[in-house]
């Protein structure tokens, strides 16, 4: 294709999830945006000193960003931030959270397909963070992540067999990918017990706004299964574990601030 | 194998090759430049490299990189011994002394943590700074990580560590680079110059 057949820069919308170095002074980036889906370029001289860029390439910073088409890798020509989420990043726990939505976005995400369902609910949960909202809104991030990608959990109806569900204790089948009635059990493979609480919690994430879900007041414990709950539809989804879940419980950890 | 170089210089390439930022093309031009210039040249590289491996050790103190342990830094009687300043690499050291304004003691982390990598605090050695402050004496830990978000989290994550062991953690100030460009700084840099701005 010759240059003037198609434009040699563009323009998008992003958010940096991911940093890789590349030789003396390179870096490579991976971003996420609403009409590029996620692709990786390339910014040269981005580790100097004086380069122009470095501050607005930041992992966990929405820029408006300039790129041109490159041989394997387009390369940044022009970066601005449009959001740093400084709150965000000025706080390790909720700098946990973000990079957890960020790795399951890098992770669900097929190269350059656009998702802008996914890129609005992923600005939105960054956002939220940066405005003080409870950890748990993670969780709304992982069911509307889970939809949005193609994997919505079934809540309604057994996963199985499609019948009614009792108002009750009920397991939860990532294989399955939702809710199992007692009869379909034994052919839904492994799966965690959720309670009635907790598949309350899961269904109104799924109808509610992400303010209404931040509004929710839920116990630890009640958090913690919800969290547990959601995790395992995630690594079976994904098909492996994710590194920043490790992190976030190393924070958890940790001695609270003072 | 027809038609490649002969197997020493081959494995030479491939060696050079290994090394970061190297390519097969420079991997290649670096061979044949070996194998023009006089031996002593050669020999001199051959044995640099092994040195570094076999002569350097780990500070048991401060973790930096040294031939003798203790190294030089916490041998100095004149450095103060109540301030530690916390880098990343041990190369990080170097920079630190060249500006001349630090006189107190190290400790190298070799390492940031990094969430995405899976790069956690076990693979840095936070243990050792953690029993140094426990062992006492300390009253100032400096955080001198890169102003990165990896940076910026392995800082905070060692706060929170040691803050219940009763030591001032800080952290180095950030601003605008001398040489700096308004128009091109990102907000965080520019805001946080701001809040730090002094009177003239």
């Amino acid at each position: 294709m010759t240059l003037s057949a198609r434009a040699r820069v563009y323009k998008t919308d992003g958010v940096i999830i991911r940093r890789r170095n590349l030789g003396e002074a390179d870096s490579i980036f991976t971003v996420f945006s609403g009409d590029q889906g996620k692709f990786d370029a390339i910014a040269r001289g981005v580790r100097k000193a004086r380069s122009h860029m470095r501050g607005h390439l930041e992992p966990l910073t929405r820029s408006s960003l300039m790129l041109a088409h490159g041989r394997t890798l387009d390369v940044f020509t022009q970066a601005q931030t449009i959001h740093a989420y400084r709150a965000v990043r000025e706080d390790l726990d909720r700098t946990a959270s973000a990079l957890y939505c960020a790795e399951l976005v890098d992770q669900i995400s097929a190269e350059r397909v656009p998702n802008p369902e996914l890129f609005a609910l992923f600005v939105s949960i960054l956002d939220a963070l940066e405005g003080s909202a409870p950890a748990h809104v993670v969780q709304y991030f992982e069911l509307r992540l889970l939809a949005a990608s193609g994997y919505e959990i079934q809540l309604d109806r057994c996963a199985v067999c499609d019948g009614r569900l009792a108002e009750e204790e009920t397991v939860l089948s990532p294989a399955a990918g939702g809710l199992v009635c007692r009869g379909c059990r034994p052919a839904a493979g492994q799966g965690r017990i959720i309670s009635v609480r907790g598949i309350k919690v899961l269904r109104f994430a799924r109808g509610a706004t992400l303010e209404a879900f931040a509004g929710l007041r839920m116990d630890a414990g009640l958090a913690r299964e919800v969290q547990a709950a959601l995790s395992s539809v995630v690594v079976h989804t994904l098909e492996r574990e994710l590194n920043t879940e490790r992190h976030l419980a190393d924070v958890a950890r940790l001695p609270a601030r003072d | 194998m027809t038609g490649g170089p002969p197997e020493p210089i081959a494995r030479l390439i491939e060696s050079f090759n290994r090394l970061p930022g190297i390519g097969p093309k420079s991997a290649q031009r670096l061979a044949y430049h070996i194998l023009r210039v006089p031996e002593h040249e050669a020999a001199a590289l051959a044995n640099a490299i092994l040195d570094v491996k076999q002569r350097i050790v780990l500070c048991s103190v401060c973790m930096n990189i040294t031939e003798s342990d203790p190294c030089s830094y916490c041998q100095d009687p004149r450095r103060d011994g109540s301030i530690i300043c916390v880098v990343e690499q041990a190369l990080d050291i170097l920079a630190v002394e060249r500006a001349g304004a630090f006189r107190g003691r190290y400790h190298v982390l070799h390492g940031v943590i990094n969430p995405m990598d899976g790069i956690g605090p076990e693979h840095l050695r936070l243990r050792e700074l953690i029993e140094r402050v426990r062992a006492g004496g300390v009253e100032e830990v400096i955080m001198a990580t890169n102003p990165s978000l990896e940076g910026e989290a392995t800082a905070m994550y060692v706060q929170r560590l040691l803050g219940p062991l009763g030591v001032k953690v800080t952290r180095l100030a950030r601003g605008l680079p001398s040489g700096a460009d308004l128009e091109y700084t990102d907000d965080v840099t520019l805001a946080r110059a701001l809040e730090g701005r002094q009177e003239m």
